[in-house]
């Protein structure tokens, strides 16, 4: 039994990593209804940056708080840059050519990114222990054996799903970011400003790529290969739906903790490797019986 | 903690009940409202002030004792206190039903000599404003929501909250005469007049005293032991006697909360916000509540389906044998507390009865299944048997011994006779002081020896309770002499979830025919699942589909039939699916939605004729009268549906 | 039913607007007034330029040509949720409503520019804004009171029929206190009886709150009935401006549109 617990435990941990990633795709999709293909580039830029101003700050007296911050208004900038230069005009248009249009900036950020800060692969260190935590002896022979990396993520992980929960249920902001995602056209007829509601929610999802691109990037180093997430989050977002916070939580949760126990289970069967491509078979069984996910809007539209 | 009942020595009025309480738990809350989205709440010493307000405000208009006062709409606290008002200056308040048109008022409004009527709104206003020059004798009209009521100019109206003002302003000039006024009453005064939904008639207003009523409502409250902790939901009309007892008569005598729902569509939310300790329903809203529940489950995912499919079976396997305290294995037990946590529960929180302590039901019977669920899921639905004329104080079933077939066994007090043809004679502490102003139809009603004649038939069985078999005058013959009880079979039908209604014929006849009609939402929803389009009401009653849907039910019901030898001759033998839903707005039904069956035949005799002279089917045009008041007709191919007859003693074996 | 009000100054005047796209002219030349409490009906065949009519006084459309005066300004360009901001309210032809939210939220978001805590710091629900959300919840239900919804509070629009999806979004509009209100097409789709209603609730929300309104509608009757002042719309072009009796006289008018059948 140890052993079983020890192996869903590292999945469930590397799960809720991917749901992070997702988390930042259904914000946008939730709010604007476009699938916003630049959130691997933004984890990526926002981990670069985080990164290297750590190491120009580095004989400041808080390197990292100073970095977090500076880093978070440049996430901030860029919210509204998106909003002024890509959405703004964009207003109306079909969801493909907002999509073609994240694209765009998904090229352009990872341009941008390693021309300012360069493309090496960068360390990151913001004290986040390493060592390996023995847990549950008593119970299980051996002891169970998380990696403190790992736990710590999830918390993190945690506290930002439980703040974003909040904020879109219980604030009125919160209220008027779901008006947009149901219905433009009314929003802006009540007086929301859409404007407003863009820059905000590009803001968030960049806060949440940045959370994402630390963890991702303390454990696996700030490199190209970070944008790549973004492939990953794709089949935690098939499994969970596109519209729903706690589907991204719980589909990331699944493809770990699957990822981890049929390489473990399966792969002395058939062979190893299966951690490559399990998450896309799933995903694949999923469009097939339940293409809204599992917790997706089926939607009725009524005549 | 909860306090006794308030004592009898100074409390022989409801007005100085109301003052007891007042005195003796003045803090706790006597009665709120929802309203705005909010409950408010009003303490009995609060409501005792409203009401000395009011009654003083009614007197500074010139209201005196021993004149009526007509009060009129939804369940509201400031009506309610309109009758402690009204009869705290020993004036009499007459309650009429809140959704009966302007001309079916005017006849109470003209029986009662109404000079001051205390109403809810804007609708009934306008309709008493439509009455004014029939019923000039109107000269006051209380509203409480002036909600749409800023144009009104009549010299009639008057807000509520202005009366209560010009009250409060008349009991600091004139203090003694509140007290005074309120002394002066005695137990022997008439309290209410209720209005008789009248089937047949004209209706009859009937007198009680404070005396009959307060001995009925305490009766009550020592039977079922409620005392000040216990909560209801009035959303009765107010003009029925169920609803004057409980949230009135009862209230005031056990001293409980009475909460009023936002609105009549509101009542199924605000019963789950409040979740009552004591419930009263008829039948049919404990019948659309379990449509409700079966509709949702519908919808609802496999494995909750499953679930709920699952435990209900164990719950009516044992789950009444456990609330009555009988024997029962211990793997049953097991199992139906477990299904207690994930079924039972949940489902009795979604239907705001996690609190009942008791429920009842009554003035019509009730299906058994119906009956069964909500006994199996631990609610204590037991049943009752009154009349207006008794203070509904007749018979109840003990804790314990709720049985479906009968109506409970004579309350303290009651005294019950059967006369010849199975006619019911009562003798009841809370029994009619007379007819109002109809000497000879109280003289029909109470027998030299003080007994009420219910005109009900029935029998006392062996463990002394009450069965009710039909109306005494409705109990007819087939031409071959077979016993045709038709509510029987009409309740054996829409014991059914499709059938809302049935009406069936056979009196003087050679065999039983009946017409149905469907139960839109049910018969709706089975039509979806089942892929089968339809346009409308008219289209889908007409279809060869729901028309086999029927026939099963009334293949059941013959079944049943044929199983009680008596009643084995009277099996339904045609029947058709009506075209147009019976509606009281049509007279088809009284304003309790009991059918007016000579009326349906008469208005539908050529159906009658074809039911009967063996036609397949029958073309007919009805006018109807849309709720706004106008008319329009609908025309329809109504088809005729033989049923097989099940043979009596074959059947009997085969069970 | 009758009903008679003081009608005040012109609240909203559209002076030579025209509107075009891709060279067809939606709108030419179009003038006309807004009364202060009134209720203002413009009727025309489909393609009329009714609908582009109500977009531009609600910002949604810029005019090529013209100015809209409003409460006393007269304005160049401004977008839909600054008319908002300014007391336009609307409904929609194809109601617009937020599917997913309960009827409360709905008419929650109605409240939007009441909210005085600013846009930014709402997001922490103590304290000011917590008392303010408690505040704007008070006018919300009795919105509801006023619509009679009180059943269907907690329920989730997309559930509701269309009927009373209809009265929902008339509350949305409601909960901004608007001084103009615009109805696109409030009765379309619905049977008598929803009809009758709505037009109660118009007759209602104009008595009560004063509130101007201007309606599109298709149904001649409830036109004919409720509103005080009729504006006929042909080709982008207005043919017809008066009271429902002058208007079922209008010779042009009864060519143009009334004589047609529908």
């Amino acid at each position: 039994m140890g052993p079983f617990i020890e192996v869903l435990i590292a999945g469930l941990m590397a799960g809720v990593l991917y749901s992070l990633v997702a988390l930042g795709f259904v914000l946008i999709f939730k709010a604007s209804g476009v699938f916003n293909f630049a959130q691997g580039a933004m984890v990526l830029f926002a981990a670069l940056s985080f990164v290297r101003l750590m190491e120009f700050l580095q004989n400041t007296f808080a390197p990292i708080l100073l970095s977090l911050a500076i880093t978070i208004v440049i996430m901030i900038v860029l919210a509204l840059l998106v909003e002024r230069l890509v959405l703004r005009p964009l207003v109306n248009q079909p969801p493909i050519s907002l999509f073609m249009a994240t694209l765009g900036i998904a090229y352009f950020l990872d341009g941008l990114g390693q021309s300012i800060w360069g493309s090496d692969i960068y360390t990151l260190d913001v004290g986040i222990p390493k060592e390996p935590l023995l847990l549950f002896e008593s119970v299980f022979e051996d002891g169970i054996l998380v990696s403190s990396e790992d736990l710590v993520a999830a918390l993190v992980a945690g506290v930002l799903v439980a703040g974003l929960a909040v904020f879109f249920q219980r604030t009125r902001i919160g209220r008027a970011l779901r008006a947009v995602a149901d219905d433009h056209q009314a929003a802006q007829s009540v007086g929301i400003p859409l404007n407003y509601i863009w820059v905000i929610v590009w803001t968030v999802a960049g806060l949440v790529a940045l959370v994402a691109g630390i963890i991702w990037g303390s454990k696996l180093g700030v490199q190209f290969s970070l944008s790549l997430i973004a492939l990953k989050a794709l089949p935690v977002l098939i499994l969970g739906g596109f519209e729903s916070v706690l589907g991204a939580i719980i589909g990331g949760l699944i493809i770990g903790a699957g990822e981890k126990l049929s390489e473990t289970y399966l792969g002395p069967l058939i062979g190893g490797g299966i951690e490559y491509w399990f998450a896309y078979v799933l995903a694949l069984a999923f469009l097939l019986f339940r293409p809204q996910g599992l917790f997706g809007e089926v939607h009725i539209d009524r005549v | 903690m909860t306090q006794p009942a308030v004592g009898a020595v100074t409390t022989e009025t409801f007005p100085k009940l109301l003052l007891e309480h007042a005195r003796v738990r003045g803090d706790k809350v006597a009665i709120r409202e929802k309203d705005l989205g909010i409950w408010q709440s009003w303490t009995w010493k609060q409501a005792a002030d409203e009401v000395r307000w009011l009654a003083c405000g009614l007197a500074a208009r010139g209201f005196k004792r021993g004149m009526n006062l007509a009060i009129i709409g939804d369940n509201r606290p400031r009506l309610y206190w309109s009758f402690a008002a009204a009869q705290s200056i020993g004036a009499v308040p007459v309650p009429l039903y809140q959704d009966a048109i302007a001309q079916e008022m005017q006849y109470v409004l003209d029986n009662a000599e109404i000079e001051v009527a205390i109403v809810e709104d804007q609708e009934q206003v306008d309709k008493l404003l439509e009455l004014l020059p029939q019923c000039p004798r109107l000269k006051l009209i209380v509203y409480d929501d002036p909600r749409g009521m800023r144009h009104y100019t009549q010299p009639q109206l008057l807000p509520y909250g202005e009366l209560r003002d010009i009250g409060r302003e008349y009991d600091e000039a004139h203090p003694d005469f509140y007290p005074t006024e309120l002394m002066a009453g005695k137990p022997d005064d008439v309290s209410v007049i209720l209005y008789t939904s009248g089937t047949t008639s004209r209706p009859k207003g009937v007198c009680m005293t404070h005396r009959a009523f307060i001995d009925a409502a305490r009766g009550d409250v020592g039977f079922d032991g409620f005392d000040d902790s216990d909560e209801i939901l009035s959303y009765l009309p107010m003009a029925w006697v169920g609803d004057h007892l409980f949230s009135y008569g009862q209230a005031l005598v056990a001293g409980f909360t009475v909460n009023c729902p936002e609105s009549s569509d509101t009542v199924m939310t605000d019963l789950c916000e409040i979740g009552p300790t004591y419930y009263f329903a008829p039948p049919r809203v404990f019948e659309n509540l379990l449509t409700q529940v079966m509709i949702r489950m519908e919808d609802a995912s496999r494995l909750k389906r499953w679930l709920f499919d699952k435990f209900m079976a164990v719950a009516r396997r044992c789950g009444a044998e456990i609330m009555d305290g009988k024997p029962v294995g211990p793997v049953n037990r097991i199992l139906y507390s477990l299904g207690d946590v994930m079924v039972y529960g949940p489902l009795r929180n979604n239907l705001g009865m996690s609190r009942i302590r008791v429920a009842y039901t009554g003035g019509a019977a009730i299906g058994p299944d119906l009956y069964r669920f909500y006994r199996s899921l631990g609610i204590n639905l037991k049943q009752l048997y009154g009349q207006t004329e008794t203070a509904a104080y007749v018979c109840k079933q003990p804790n314990g011994e709720s049985r479906l077939d009968t109506v409970g066994t004579p309350l303290p007090g009651v005294e019950i006779k059967i006369a010849d043809k199975g006619e019911i004679l009562v003798k009841s502490p809370g029994m009619l002081k007379e007819y109002y102003k109809a000497p000879e139809a109280t003289a029909e009603t109470i027998t030299a020896e003080g007994y009420f004649r219910t005109g009900d038939a029935g029998f006392l069985d062996s463990d002394g309770h009450l069965k009710i078999i039909d109306r005494a005058k409705d109990v007819g013959k087939l031409n071959d002499g077979t016993m045709f009880a038709p509510q029987f079979l009409e309740n054996k039908l829409k014991f059914f979830q499709f059938i809302k209604e049935a009406v069936c014929f056979g009196d003087g006849r050679d065999r039983v025919c009946a017409f149905l009609n469907i139960e839109m939402q049910a018969v709706g929803n089975w039509a979806e699942r089942n892929g089968l389009p339809y346009t409308g009401y008219v289209d889908l009653a007409g279809k060869p589909e729901v028309y086999a849907l029927l026939q099963e039910c009334v293949d059941k019901v013959n079944a049943d039939l044929a199983r009680e030898e008596s009643l084995a001759g009277s099996q339904i033998r045609r029947f058709l699916v009506l075209h147009k839903e019976l509606d009281a707005d049509d007279d088809e039904l009284t304003r309790t939605r009991k059918v007016r069956r000579g009326y349906v035949a008469e208005k539908y005799a050529p159906l009658v004729d074809a039911l009967y002279g063996g036609a397949d089917h029958c073309e007919i045009e009805t006018q109807v009268k849309f709720e706004d008041g106008r008319s329009g007709v609908i025309a329809a191919d109504v088809k005729i549906r033989d049923v097989e007859l099940v043979p009596p003693a074959e059947h009997r074996k085969a069970a | 039913m009758e009903h008679s009000r003081s009608l005040g100054e012109p609240i909203l005047s559209m002076d030579e607007i025209s509107l075009s796209f891709g060279g067809v002219n939606a709108l030419s030349n179009v003038s006309l007034h807004v009364r202060e409490h009134e209720i203002l009906a413009i009727i025309g065949p489909n393609g009329a330029g009714k609908s582009s009519l109500l977009n531009v006084i609600n910002g949604v459309y810029h005019p090529s040509k013209g100015t809209v005066t409003f409460k006393g300004a007269t304005r160049a360009q401004m977008r839909p949720h600054e008319a908002a901001s300014q007391g336009i309210a609307r409904t929609f032809q194809n109601i617009a409503l937020f599917k997913g939210m309960t009827v409360l939220d709905n008419i929650m978001t109605g409240r939007t520019l009441k909210m005085r805590a600013g846009f930014f710091w709402q997001c922490i629900y103590v304290g000011k804004a917590r008392n303010e959300e408690i505040e704007h919840r008070h006018k919300v239900e009795e919105i509801i009171d006023f619509l009679q919804i009180q059943s269907i509070r907690k329920t989730p629009v997309g559930r509701l029929p269309y009927g009373l999806q209809k009265r929902v979004e008339l509350g949305r509009a409601l909960a901004a206190e608007p001084d103009l209100l615009l109805l696109d097409e409030p009765m379309a789709g619905m049977n008598i009886e929803e009809k009758e209603d709505m037009s109660r609730f118009v007759l209602d929300v104009n008595d009560e709150f004063g509130t101007t309104i201007v309606l599109i509608e298709h149904d001649m009757g409830v036109v004919m009935d409720l509103s005080d002042r009729v504006i006929v719309l042909d080709y982008g072009r207005k043919i017809g401006d008066g009271t429902p009796d002058e208007i079922r006289s209008n010779q042009d008018v009864i060519d143009a549109y009334l004589g047609v059948t529908h």
